[in-house]
């Protein structure tokens, strides 16, 4: 994983419980007013992601309206919406039906 | 505005009225922070600072609880930036009428959450979409766009300084 993640930003941490939770996927949307460079900031800064992984993540966002930016128990997918609206990020949490 | 690299941060020199308006858009915004946990349909910039986690109606519940445990967070967060925001102009040296305001990388990171949430209120307000033309950034006084723009480069200029820092 990146080494430039801010050491006080928490690793997303593997869920193992098997059976006692769908995993949700956790949406962010594009939208009019966040900056491009902003975006892929914020999540190297949440996710410690890489700047090729941020970057592509936005383009999705960007071009696509919208990307699956991580994924786990719905615990901690509230988790990363509510860091995501801290940040300003538009994302949603909802059951991965894949 | 203008911008000098300083070791680690930034110094923005701003002119007197472009002060003026970022105090003034601080204390909107932070009126529009106080309203308590959101009520979502009746409010159309609350609903973009405060969205919804869930999307599927029958998750109302768990909407209402998730709510409940992070709304006072987020406002404790979003507030945070903003005094940050007004506490670096009220430390910012006058020089010969502009104001020079030295920013720590700490700072800068504060500042771009605070100019995000004005420029989401904002946005919203204007009804800003993705394929408008801009109008000049220089002139903050034209239009609201006009100030929509320069809070944008003012915001991407001080990102650009901190993405620097997060990849070198």
């Amino acid at each position: 994983m990146a080494g430039s993640a801010p050491s006080t930003i928490e690793a997303p941490v593997e869920e193992t419980v098997v059976g006692t939770d769908t995993p949700w996927l956790v949406i962010v949307w594009n939208d009019p007013v966040n900056l491009q460079n902003y975006v892929v900031m914020v999540l190297q800064k949440l996710f410690g992601y890489s700047l090729e992984k941020a970057t592509r993540l936005m383009l999705e966002v960007h071009n696509d309206g919208k990307s699956v930016v991580s994924h786990g128990t719905r615990e901690k997918a509230e988790i990363d919406v509510a860091r995501l609206h801290a940040a300003g990020l538009w994302a949603t949490m909802e059951r991965d039906r894949a | 505005m203008k911008f000098k690299a300083a070791g680690s941060g930034v110094v923005v020199s701003f002119e007197a009225d472009e002060v003026a308006v970022l105090r003034d858009l601080s204390r909107q915004i932070t009126q529009v922070l106080d309203g308590g946990v959101p009520d979502h349909g009746s409010d159309a910039v609350r609903d973009r600072l405060f969205p919804r986690a869930y999307v599927d109606p029958t998750e109302d519940r768990a909407e209402r609880d998730f709510q409940s445990v992070v709304h006072e967070d987020l406002v404790r967060a979003k507030a945070h930036a903003i005094e940050a925001l007004v506490q670096g102009l009220d430390t910012g040296r006058d020089r010969r009428g502009r104001l020079d305001v030295a920013l720590s990388d700490k700072d800068v990171e504060l500042w771009v959450g605070a100019l995000n949430d004005v420029r989401l209120a904002l946005g919203v307000t204007l009804g800003v979409t993705e394929d408008r033309d801009e109008v000049g950034a220089d002139d903050l006084q034209a239009s609201g766009f006009g100030l929509y723009d320069w809070l944008t480069y003012l915001q991407g200029t001080l990102v650009d300084v901190l993405i620097t820092g997060l990849n070198n």
